[in-house]
């Protein structure tokens, strides 16, 4: 038998820390999805989805239901869409979206990912009708989202695709200029993407893939920075930053612990293997559910004073250690997000300005995942985002790591005004970039930034 | 094992004032007697000991002349007073020992100030909602008086169902009432053995 302070406890992570299943994502296979029309490929892709989803929300709620801890997202994650629809033009693409669209809502699900393409080494024919389709197929759907792999350490940076990206995601925000330039908080351009990340927007279910999988993300943050009051308003000693990496350890071992028996409980259910966890702490718009607020905890008084990096750092491998003993198998992109607009102590940070986009992408050196929902002047130009966007996946290409960027240009907004998406995407300040527009010459070479020598390891 | 028609089983309650020893001067007193010890459980609550143990003995040796012996144990101690020793015999027909906890065994967790009928209560919902008691323990903590409790649920189908249940009586009765699968604290709170 459990001694009484565990259950207490761990009754106390459960009900008052915001102990949760982040996200139960449900990876499917469409590369049989091919028909003789466009009009049958849609049908085969809505077939499939509901077949192998059909049952997804209610199965993760009863699981919820039985343990008492609840499955918050259940997502789906297909194929990137340039390998099922190649050979379409962009605008049966976007036919492809809605089908993936309404199947996902048929199945009660709320977003789905994959609507995707890898153009790290070149883009092909198909990969160039996949980013001329994203603005309309982003516009004209709401559950879809989105993501290009530009670069990795293997392969480089493809500068001609970051360019292009730029113009992409002013023309999708300008599109969604009565939702604050919504369509480009469901896209998200990568280096180094992993094929099997449960969470949003960067999800797809990679050619590598079982048919179908279940991957889970974990909660957290709540749970870390309860775990670390707790400690240290209870501890008897003065508590080293080598004590809190323990705290954290520990707390992240038991929220990993719980999500990999849920998400195994789902798997089992629906008759699916399981995948991956994803270590990531994925922080909410929900007070108490906040990264900002463990960086606070650790000893900064304003989020982006320095300092942050390292103790951004610190809590990052933290999570992986604990997390990586709890689960059998881990994988995603497994770290702290620090997504601006999804966590409000991050957004306060940004609106009082002691977080600038700088900090955010120092801070992403150590950290996944990248310059993640932040919300820009509409006016900066195209080459201004693409630069932002080289810096950050060259943190990825050098560094064997995952780093990425969702961008959110305001269409009519500058900085210090601010933007609400609603819901887990949350609201944030219009952050200022510096130096707007004096990147153009660099954009313009084009071409493609080669692959590190450390790239070279056959 | 001995041979059954040689020997004969015993359940032996004892309650005592907890002191160093009590225990070697029991099973001590037990072995003089050839007694086997099957099984046993203790506890300590506050001072006060009490086990639970199933002994077999020779046919020789009566229930009275095993109660003798082990009331006997404290005697000699001007500080603690006699032992309370029940001993009866055991019966045949119920089933040997079940130590492992059923795969959907949940943690009901009470929790509210510190009154007359608190137990009562949250035993008397189970009762009446068929809910078997495994194990209970009570921890006072914040203040707060809390039960927790061991439960099987096999004898019920529908969790969804009994969480209203819960809910239901929590708003009657004022008290926390929290239930969690067994699985979540043996995830959180134990690296198994493999």
């Amino acid at each position: 038998m459990i001694q009484a302070d565990q259950i207490l406890n761990t009754v106390a992570m459960i009900q008052r820390e915001n102990l949760d299943v982040r996200a139960v994502t449900m990876g499917i296979s469409l590369l049989d999805c091919r028909g003789a029309t466009i009009a049958e490929t849609c049908g085969k892709i809505r077939a499939k989805i509901v077949a192998c989803a059909g049952s997804l929300v209610a199965t993760c709620d009863t699981v919820g239901e039985q343990y008492a801890v609840p499955v918050v997202n259940k997502r789906i994650a297909v194929t990137p869409i340039s390998e099922v629809g190649a050979g379409y033009t962009s605008s049966e693409l976007v036919q492809i979206a809605q089908a993936l669209d309404a199947a996902t809502a048929e199945v009660g699900c709320d977003l789905i990912g994959g609507f995707s393409a890898n153009v790290e080494s070149g883009v092909s024919r198909a990969d160039q009708a996949l980013i001329d389709a994203l603005p309309a197929a982003l516009v004209s759907t709401q559950r879809v989202c989105a993501s290009i792999n530009a670069a990795s350490t293997r392969y480089g940076l493809n500068m001609d695709a970051v360019a292009q990206l730029g113009h992409t995601i002013k023309d999708m925000a300008g599109r969604s200029a009565d939702q604050g330039g919504f369509a480009a908080a469901k896209f998200v351009v990568f280096a180094n993407q992993p094929t099997d990340v449960p969470f949003m927007a960067g999800a797809s279910h990679g050619a590598n893939q079982p048919e179908v999988v279940i991957n889970i993300g974990v909660s957290g943050p709540g749970v870390v920075a309860r775990a670390l009051e707790r400690q240290l308003e209870q501890s008897t000693r003065p508590l080293g930053l080598h004590d809190l990496a323990d705290i954290i350890k520990r707390a992240a071992f038991r929220v990993t612990c719980c999500g990999e028996l849920i998400g195994r409980q789902v798997a089992d259910a629906l008759n699916v293997p399981f995948g991956i966890v994803d270590l990531s702490l994925a922080p909410t718009p929900n007070v108490g559910d906040s990264i900002g607020e463990i960086l606070k905890i650790l000893g900064v008084d304003a989020i982006g004073a320095p300092g942050s990096t390292a103790i951004v750092a610190m809590l990052n491998d933290a999570v992986k250690k604990g997390g990586a003993f709890a689960s059998q198998s881990v994988g995603g992109l497994s770290g702290a997000f620090i997504p601006v607009c999804e966590d409000r102590e991050l957004a306060l940070a940004a609106e009082a300005g002691s977080l600038t986009i700088e900090k955010l992408e120092a801070m992403t050196s150590v950290c996944s995942v990248g310059l993640d929902m932040i919300a820009v002047p509409g006016s900066v130009d195209a080459e201004t985002l693409a630069a932002l966007i080289a810096d950050e996946l060259a943190i990825g290409m050098i560094n064997h790591k995952t780093t990425a960027v969702r961008i959110i240009p305001v269409p009519g907004k500058e900085a210090g005004d601010t933007v609400t998406f609603g819901g887990l995407f949350g609201a944030s300040v219009i952050m200022p970039i510096r130096n707007v527009g004096q990147s153009t010459r660099f954009v313009r070479f084009g071409g493609k930034i080669p692959a590190p020598i450390h790239s070279l390891r056959n | 094992m001995n041979d059954t028609s040689h020997h004969k089983q015993y359940v032996i309650t004892i309650l005592s004032r907890d002191r160093v020893g009590i225990i070697a001067d029991v099973s001590g007193a037990i072995s003089a007697l050839e007694g086997d010890i099957a099984d046993l459980r203790e506890s300590v609550l506050r001072g006060y000991l009490t086990m639970i143990l199933l002994v077999t003995f020779p046919v020789s040796q009566t229930a009275e002349a095993i109660r003798h012996s082990l009331q006997a144990i404290n005697t000699q101690r001007a500080d603690m007073p006699p032992l309370d020793v029940i001993v009866r015999p055991a019966d045949d027909a119920l089933p040997a020992g079940q130590s492992s906890i059923p795969d959907d065994a949940y943690i009901l967790t009470a929790t509210g100030s510190d009154r007359i009928g608190f137990v009562a209560s949250v035993s008397g919902f189970c009762a009446r909602h068929n809910i078997n008691i495994l194990d209970l323990s009570t921890a006072v903590s914040e203040g707060a008086y809390t039960m927790i409790l061991l439960v099987d649920l096999s004898q019920r189908s529908d969790i969804a169902d009994i969480r209203r249940q819960l809910q239901a009586f929590g708003q009657e009765s004022g008290l926390s009432l929290v239930l969690q699968h067994y699985a979540i604290f043996k995830t959180t709170n134990e690296i198994g053995m493999i």
